[in-house]
């Protein structure tokens, strides 16, 4: 198995990221990504290997699934940079007496909306994708 | 925890493919057909059915990530992960499914 772990790990680093983008590799494959990237909180990578992994009509229920965790995952995120903007105003209130610390505080709390409006448009777009797969087995065609 | 139990021809032809080239590597290495295709049937096996493994322990994983506050008790929990569940069918199955093994867990 350690020549196997070896080989596909090769492949993975080599071969495989130079010919994903195209969508010609097993659907497993990039089901396998989008769960490492996940793991790293990388939700772009694992939106976009989620996105190649369904481009066929026929979504599997693996499909489905790992595309409901990331979906799930996207929505911890978001409430964890809700709160931080919460977290900011409170000490915006307290603290931003001078025009320093409140244009910091501003600046801070701009970062923390626009993460939370990137996460939330990937949780659209997928949830988009989810509703087009159970349409799909709801009326097959 | 997944209902669908069809298997990837893909995933086990890339399985076997690399377990094939694992073998010629090895037979290169050594000289001598030491495995007899064994690695092929191995790395075919291991293309179908890993995936739902991995599944399994991103599941899990993804609720060890659900932030908890220091003065919630496991009921907030459980509504947490209810509210962020909505229109997730399956994994919310799953979650259901893995708290109530959870709390058979605690009785037995």
């Amino acid at each position: 198995m350690l020549g196997l772990n070896s080989l596909l790990k090769l492949f993975r680093k080599t071969f495989a990221p130079k010919v994903e983008g195209r969508g010609f590799l097993p659907r497993r494959y990039y089901l396998h990504r989008a769960l490492e990237a996940l793991d790293e909180d990388d939700i772009d990578e694992a939106v976009r290997m989620i996105t190649l992994a369904g481009q066929d009509k026929k979504k599997s229920a693996r499909w489905r699934m790992v595309c409901q965790q990331v979906i799930f995952r996207c929505r911890v995120l978001v409430s964890i940079h809700e709160k931080q903007m919460d977290q900011i105003n409170t000490e915006l209130e307290i603290f931003g007496k001078t025009e320093d610390l409140r244009n910091l505080y501003l600046r801070l709390q701009e970062v923390e909306r626009k993460a939370r409006d990137i996460l939330k448009n990937y949780e659209l777009r997928l949830l988009e994708q989810l509703s087009e797969s159970t349409a799909s087995v709801a009326q097959p065609s | 925890m997944i209902q669908e139990r069809n298997l990837s021809i893909p995933g086990g032809l890339t399985g076997a493919v690399l377990g094939v080239a694992a073998e010629l590597a090895l037979e290169e290495l050594t000289g001598m057909e030491v495995v007899g295709g064994l690695l092929a049937v191995i790395g075919a096996g291991f293309g179908l059915i890993r995936i739902d493994r991995r599944i399994y322990e991103a599941t899990i994983n993804l609720v060890n990530r659900v932030p908890v506050e220091p003065t919630s008790d496991y009921r907030d929990v459980l509504e947490q992960i209810d509210e962020m569940s909505i229109e997730l069918p399956e994994l919310r199955e799953s979650f259901v499914k893995l708290i109530r093994a959870g709390i058979e867990a605690q009785r037995a």
